[in-house]
């Protein structure tokens, strides 16, 4: 238990961190100071102390259930990811039910920026697709979707990214899809306020960051364990600063896609890197 | 209000017994994964609703009235 309450509290702290760098960068990028790298754990922090209300036409209990889930599908992320070094299938498992997770929460607030959000949660559902790919071809590669198996064969037989370079691609773009402010985040589209968010605030908006700030150290961590593994504490750091940076630049220079571009784009990015993947290997 | 204060705090004890019975007993690897993940959301939800602030009693119906539709 003592491991994965430190992983937990290490997660949610370095993916705030991370999530507050990579705010600064793009600011950065676009000429302006931004906050500090420190805001978005202040922030997370701050919304359990603000003062909160549940609106008459959200469904409750789900309104306040569906917080409730997210956090366990993370926490979850973090114990067969970083703690047990468990199944690949387990987390690929985890997203989609974080995927519904944002449908859902969009439905069960009774906004209409919520709802339309919760439209397009179900067309961004194309970012597992990239995800699946990826996992199917390190399973091709390595025989194996035990995370600890992967590590091990890295060890012998070196980092997968430079023997199936475009997998690790695959996974990348479901790590900017994820990011704030990716050109593929259409359930969180300006047009939409915050999106499926929008009615989720006060305390349950510092819940709903507190979990984010876990998903995007997990999956840095996974990226990272699955295509550069075996790494130190030094090696993870130097990591997910380097994706957030490059997250982060990408975000700053790239204007939002519409949800049509945004599946095509990377439903076409993962079928070519996908083909491109199976030929090497082949090869 | 106060039954929603109560239910919270007997919640928030209940995880907190049992996140710290998983540190201190030895309990098969399943079990402790269950206490992890039920545990864990449930202490920080319950913590949240203890310490978020309500509304004065006059903005009550403002609050929860409509839902955001707009700047």
């Amino acid at each position: 238990m003592a491991d994965i309450l430190i992983n937990v509290i290490i997660a949610f702290l370095a993916g705030s961190l991370l999530l507050g760098l990579h705010r600064k960068i793009m600011a950065r990028v676009q000429k302006r100071p931004g906050p500090p790298i420190i805001q978005h754990l202040l922030h997370s922090l701050k919304f359990f102390f603000k003062e909160t209300a549940f609106p008459k036409t959200a469904s409750m209990p789900f309104y306040i259930g569906i917080v409730f889930i997210l956090a366990v599908v993370w926490v979850v992320g973090v114990i067969v990811g970083p703690v047990t070094k468990g199944s690949l299938l387990i987390l690929f498992g985890v997203y989609a039910v974080y995927k519904i997770v944002e449908h859902n929460s969009g439905s069960s607030s009774g906004s209409p920026y919520g709802k339309a959000s919760c439209v397009r949660a179900v067309l961004s559902a194309a970012t597992e697709l990239p995800l699946f790919a990826a996992v199917v071809l390190v399973y091709l590669k390595t025989g194996s979707m035990n995370i600890g198996n992967i590590i091990s064969y890295q060890a012998s037989n070196g980092p997968l990214a430079f023997s199936i370079p475009l997998a690790a691609i695959m996974f990348f773009l479901l790590l900017l899809a994820k990011s704030p402010y990716s050109p593929f985040a259409i359930t969180k589209d300006k047009t939409l306020v915050s999106g499926f968010e929008t009615e989720h605030f006060g305390f349950l908006r510092g819940f709903i960051m507190f979990s984010e700030s876990i998903s995007w150290y997990v999956m840095l961590w996974v990226f990272l364990t699955i295509f550069f593994g075996p790494l130190g504490v030094v090696g993870y750091v130097v990591g997910m600063i380097v994706i957030t940076f490059i997250t982060g630049f990408i975000n700053a220079v790239t204007p939002l896609l519409n949800p049509n571009h945004s599946v095509m784009s990377q439903i076409t990015l993962g079928a070519a890197c996908f083909v491109g993947t199976v030929i090497m290997i082949l090869i | 209000m106060v039954n929603q204060k109560i239910t919270c705090i007997i919640l928030l004890i209940i995880s907190t017994i049992a996140l710290l019975a998983c540190l201190v007993v030895n309990f098969q690897d399943w079990v402790v994964y269950l206490v992890a993940i039920i545990g864990i959301p449930l202490w920080v939800l319950s913590l949240g609703f203890l310490t978020m602030a309500k509304p004065r009693p006059e903005d009550v119906e403002e609050r929860v009235k409509e839902p955001f539709t707009g700047y």
